[in-house]
């Protein structure tokens, strides 16, 4: 494992969509290393925060030796890494656990709820580069809230809102028949609660769990293995860790039932 | 320069560590899987609490960052005795470091079940007894009790030689009182302090951060509170303490050491700069030459009393 620590210089900072902000920094081993799906531990200096925050990686690119990360502002450490700008130096640890299995072929789907989408962009050139088919199913609350569809070249992207202000008014999950290939492979982020759903329409759809791939959120101590904090449910009894085993993992090695809802998006 | 320093430390019974820098049973695992850690600047690795056999541990979530500190209430997920003597323990006699097993259980057979197996086991250099666990019988922390603290350590005493310390809670009216109890009953140590219990409650969700509701917080939030359970036991017991609590840089170190330890843990730090471990063993040699000091043991520990005002 080519975990390595590093100050990292940020060399832009936008908002790519209401509420978010996408920061890029500059560290060329680390754009090198990171595959996509992983996460870093970022420092955060806010008063009275202690553990570093992570982050997946929204994107990485070797040639310039950038990486991008797109968060929501939730909090102490997230209003912290927010108020960053060119110039500022971000203390990163990573990369970190274990990304997306990206190696099959076939058509493949993106179901991204919220803030979700975050681990996208990197995940989406990725398979698009590999030559398959993608078709990527954003969903948000509200228009303002989507990421942009330019970010995702080379994919079909449909998208859902809670309010109907853009694309299919209900949950991005019922979009999933209408995008269903044959035998497609799906690469899911959201909140819990949209995973849960998302686990329920497949099962009736009759896509095995085993073709489902998330990328899950917990709390998390030190990200590396040591703290055992990050605990998430697999079928039976006993645990997996996020920064381990995942943060991306198969559908099939959770327990569904056991699991809390603990995203931020 | 650095090097003509001896911050070697003795434990007692063989114990020698080749600094006072610990790293804290719970933040380290079993040693394995702390990337980027410079395990020369090591003084000890002390493991995660381990049981008689494999526990899963609690269901998320289990930790909860809060002011200045970080709750958690893992459950002593652990792989149980048995595989950390035959797995963990030879890869550990390879190693230039002591480890110290911190010993968990229910009741006190889980104590001496688990001592027994590691009392023969090369690549244990130690034990840490972990008393804040609920004694089954009676739902009470065998810590909270100066008898029952000393019942559990004696108990082991009688069944190993290896150097053994006694890890104490702090959520005690009479922390000495305890530690008083735990140094006749054979302890050649005691590592003060383990978390203090707290929780958070999620106001959005309205109801407990923590599966557990309640969990020990550790950081810098509780400092303050472990320094001075420190500065009360070294004045009171003639055995080492090791200091625990909150220790995040070299100076927080000094103050343990001032105040009378004998060498410190290192916990949650671990989390926030992986090579924390190397930069407070750096800042404590530094200070000594900065002084003038050879040794570790010339720092002179316990600061003279402050006269109080009259």
């Amino acid at each position: 494992m080519s975990v390595a620590i590093g100050l990292a210089v940020v060399v832009e900072r936008s908002t790519p969509m209401r509420g978010a902000v996408e920061l890029v920094v500059h560290h060329p081993p680390a754009a090198a290393a990171v595959k996509p799906g992983q996460f870093f531990q970022l420092a955060v200096a806010a008063p009275q925060t202690i553990l570093r925050r992570p982050y997946s990686a929204a994107w990485a690119d070797p040639q310039s030796g950038r990486i991008g990360f797109i968060f929501n502002v939730v909090g102490a450490g997230s209003g912290w890494l927010a108020v960053r700008h060119e110039g500022h130096e971000l203390d990163l640890l990573g990369p970190l656990g274990r990304g997306f299995d990206l190696d099959r072929t076939g058509p493949a789907i993106i179901v991204a709820g919220g803030l979700g989408v975050a681990v996208f962009p990197g995940v989406v050139r990725a398979l698009v580069g590999r030559g398959r088919h993608v078709t990527v199913l954003l969903g948000a609350r509200t228009s303002a809230q989507l990421l942009p569809a330019d970010r995702f070249p080379g994919a079909e992207v449909m998208t859902a809102t809670d309010d109907g202000s853009a694309g299919y008014h209900g949950s991005v999950v019922d979009l999933l028949a209408s995008a269903r290939g044959e035998g497609p492979e799906i690469f899911s982020c959201g909140p819990t609660s949209m995973l849960q759903a998302l686990v329920e329409r497949t099962r009736r759809l009759e896509v095995p769990l085993r073709s489902i791939q998330v990328s899950l959120e917990s709390p998390m101590g030190c990200g590396v293995g040591t703290c055992l904090g990050c605990a998430i449910p697999r079928p039976g009894s006993g645990y997996l860790l996020t920064c381990l085993d995942g943060p991306c993992l198969a559908a099939d090695r959770i327990n569904w039932d056991r699991i809390t809802d603990t995203f931020h998006g | 320069m650095a090097e003509l320093l001896d911050l070697s430390v003795d434990l007692g019974r063989g114990l020698r560590l080749r600094s006072p820098v610990m790293v804290a049973s719970g933040t380290f695992g079993y040693g394995f899987d702390a990337p980027l850690v410079d395990r020369t600047a090591l003084g000890a690795i002390v493991t995660k609490g381990t049981t008689p056999t494999a526990r899963d541990g609690n269901a998320p979530t289990r930790i909860a960052e809060t002011a200045s500190g970080l709750l958690n209430a893992i459950g002593l997920q652990n792989p149980g005795v048995d595989q950390v003597a035959r797995l963990y323990a030879p890869v550990w006699a390879q190693w230039d470091v002591p480890v110290i097993v911190n010993v968990a259980g229910d009741a006190v057979e889980d104590y001496i079940a688990v001592a027994r197996r590691l009392d023969s086991t090369a690549g244990v250099a130690g034990m840490e007894l972990n008393i804040s666990c609920p004694n089954v019988a009676n739902g009470l922390q065998f810590g909270l009790d100066p008898r029952m603290a000393a019942h559990v350590t004696a108990s082991v005493r009688a069944v190993t030689r290896l150097p053994l310390l006694v890890k104490l809670t702090p959520n005690v009216t009479d922390i000495v009182a305890v530690g008083r109890a735990v140094e006749d009953a054979g302890a050649d140590g005691v590592s003060a302090i383990n978390t203090y219990v707290g929780m958070a409650i999620d106001v959005h969700r309205r109801r407990p951060v923590l599966s557990g509701e309640s969990g020990g917080l550790s950081g810098p939030a509780i400092k303050p509170l472990a320094l001075h359970a420190v500065w009360q036991l070294a004045a009171a017991l003639s055995i080492p303490v090791v200091g625990i609590g909150g220790i995040m840089t070299a100076a927080d170190a000094l103050e343990f050491l001032l105040a009378g330890a004998a060498a410190v843990q290192l916990g949650t730090v671990n989390y926030v700069r992986p090579q924390a471990v190397r930069e407070i063993r750096d800042g404590i040699a530094a200070y000594l030459e900065e002084h003038d000091l050879r040794a570790l043991g010339a720092l002179p520990i316990r600061p003279v009393r402050v006269e109080a005002h009259v």
